[in-house]
């Protein structure tokens, strides 16, 4: 599941880890009580340091996406339809915006990205 | 005690050839610290002035709040030193190494000690003259993690390791640190490798240290802009330029690497009457050497 983690990118690991956690939710990946990974594991397996994971557990637990219960391990919460909604709202926003940047950087116009998109996805979304 | 490792105003020198010049560090209690820099930095002289091996000129040095070198020897037994050169003896067995070790540790975990020779797969009647450069590279950390010390200074620890090796090195250290909370401090010329695991960095060039911050800090601070129409001089600038060059051919345009960007600071621009054209991100081993190039004096030679 934490397979896109990258270290290189100037996105804080301990967010990368909590976006891929609320993604897994909104998508329904995971599902209320499922137990993520421990910190310990995930450290691990991430070769993160675990004080990267504790914040990550921790910013998740404060949006309300998992309930971290004290030696027992962290849980996923039974998280609100417009919650979920929301959170692919925003996912979404973040690639179009990628998307866009990149493509200002390459001179391509949101004209151009448009048609392209109509193209690729079989959807007529011009006017 | 806020830091595990303190120095202050530290110099030291070897004749003409090689200096350390009013050095300061601070490695928070609790974190990993990468310490970076090129080769002949003196990333491994600052750890031996550090670890009482040597003797500073001038300046003052602290480790887990105690004064280095007045305590050093309560201080070092609470450290798990891997060193930049092995030091186990070479006609004693693994488990015979080991036995020798913990006599100097009270804090010596046998169990765990048994359960890492495990993991990494050494052997415990294997002669240490026998062990492969990678054996050698595991016993090293196993030696410092069994004295379940609460600062574990690491000098190259993977250094000419081969790639599964490194992992399972890592993977030890950073499973004592989940369960133990100790501060780590390692040092690599590796950047790749700090880069996933640190949450300080510290980076040292020809004798100084140039930069040390959090690690999220670092990363998010440093960027390359691309800049056109850009005044020669810039008056209450909110960030730092470390360099500035124009680009090759293309009109007035130039690409500056700044330090304390923050994305409002574009409005700043705007007023100087430079357009920004792009703000590019970069990774760790960009930063560092973009940070060195803008540290060392233009062309030339030394000092």
């Amino acid at each position: 599941m934490f397979e896109s983690i990258d270290p290189r990118s100037p996105t804080p690991l301990y967010e990368q880890i909590a976006a891929r956690v609320r993604v897994a939710v909104a998508a329904g990946e995971l599902s209320a009580g499922n137990a993520l990974p421990s910190v310990r594991t995930l450290a691990r397996d991430l070769r993160v340091n675990p004080a990267t994971v504790v914040q990550a557990y921790r910013d998740l637990a404060m949006d309300g996406f998992v309930e971290i219960r004290h030696g027992q391990g962290t849980f996923v919460q039974d998280v609100p339809r417009f919650m979920r909604d929301e959170e692919r709202t925003a996912q979404a926003e973040k690639l179009v915006r990628k998307l866009l940047q990149d493509a200002a950087r390459l001179g391509i116009s949101a004209e151009e990205i448009l048609q392209v998109l109509s193209v690729e996805t079989g959807v007529d979304i011009r006017e | 005690m806020n830091n595990a490792i303190e120095l202050r105003d530290v110099s030291w020198s070897a004749g003409k050839s090689f200096a350390l010049r009013d050095l300061s560090l601070r490695v928070p209690t609790g974190s990993i610290y990468g310490f970076l820099g090129p080769n002949g930095s003196g990333k491994t002289t600052t750890i031996r002035l550090f670890m009482g091996m040597m003797r500073p000129e001038r300046g003052e040095i602290r480790m887990l709040g105690k004064s280095v070198p007045r305590d050093m020897k309560s201080i070092l037994a609470r450290v798990g030193y891997v060193p930049e050169r092995p030091h186990v003896y070479p006609a004693l067995t693994v488990a015979e190494q080991l036995r020798y070790h913990s006599a100097f540790f009270r804090s010596w975990d046998r169990g765990w000690a048994k359960e890492l020779m495990g993991r990494l797969q050494l052997e415990a009647e294997q002669k240490i003259a026998r062990l492969s450069k990678g054996e050698t590279g595991k016993l090293l950390p196993l030696l410092a993690l069994a004295q379940r010390p609460n600062l574990l200074v690491l000098d190259e620890p993977t250094e000419g390791l081969d790639p599964v090796v490194r992992r399972d090195v890592i993977a030890a250290v950073l499973d004592y640190v989940s369960e133990a909370s100790a501060t780590v401090f390692i040092s690599s010329h590796l950047v790749h490798e700090l880069e996933r695991i640190c949450d300080w960095v510290g980076m040292m060039d020809r004798g100084r240290v140039v930069a040390e911050m959090p690690m999220n800090q670092f990363k998010n601070g440093i960027k390359r802009l691309r800049v056109a129409d850009a005044p020669a001089t810039l008056n209450g600038s909110p960030f730092t330029v470390l360099s500035r060059l124009s680009e090759n051919g293309a009109g007035s345009g130039e690409t500056w690497i700044v330090r304390g960007w923050e994305a409002p600071m574009r409005y700043y621009l705007e007023t100087v009457g430079a357009t920004l054209r792009d703000v590019i991100d970069l990774d760790l081993e960009e930063s560092f050497v973009d940070l060195l190039r803008s540290s060392r004096p233009p062309s030339g030679g030394r000092q």
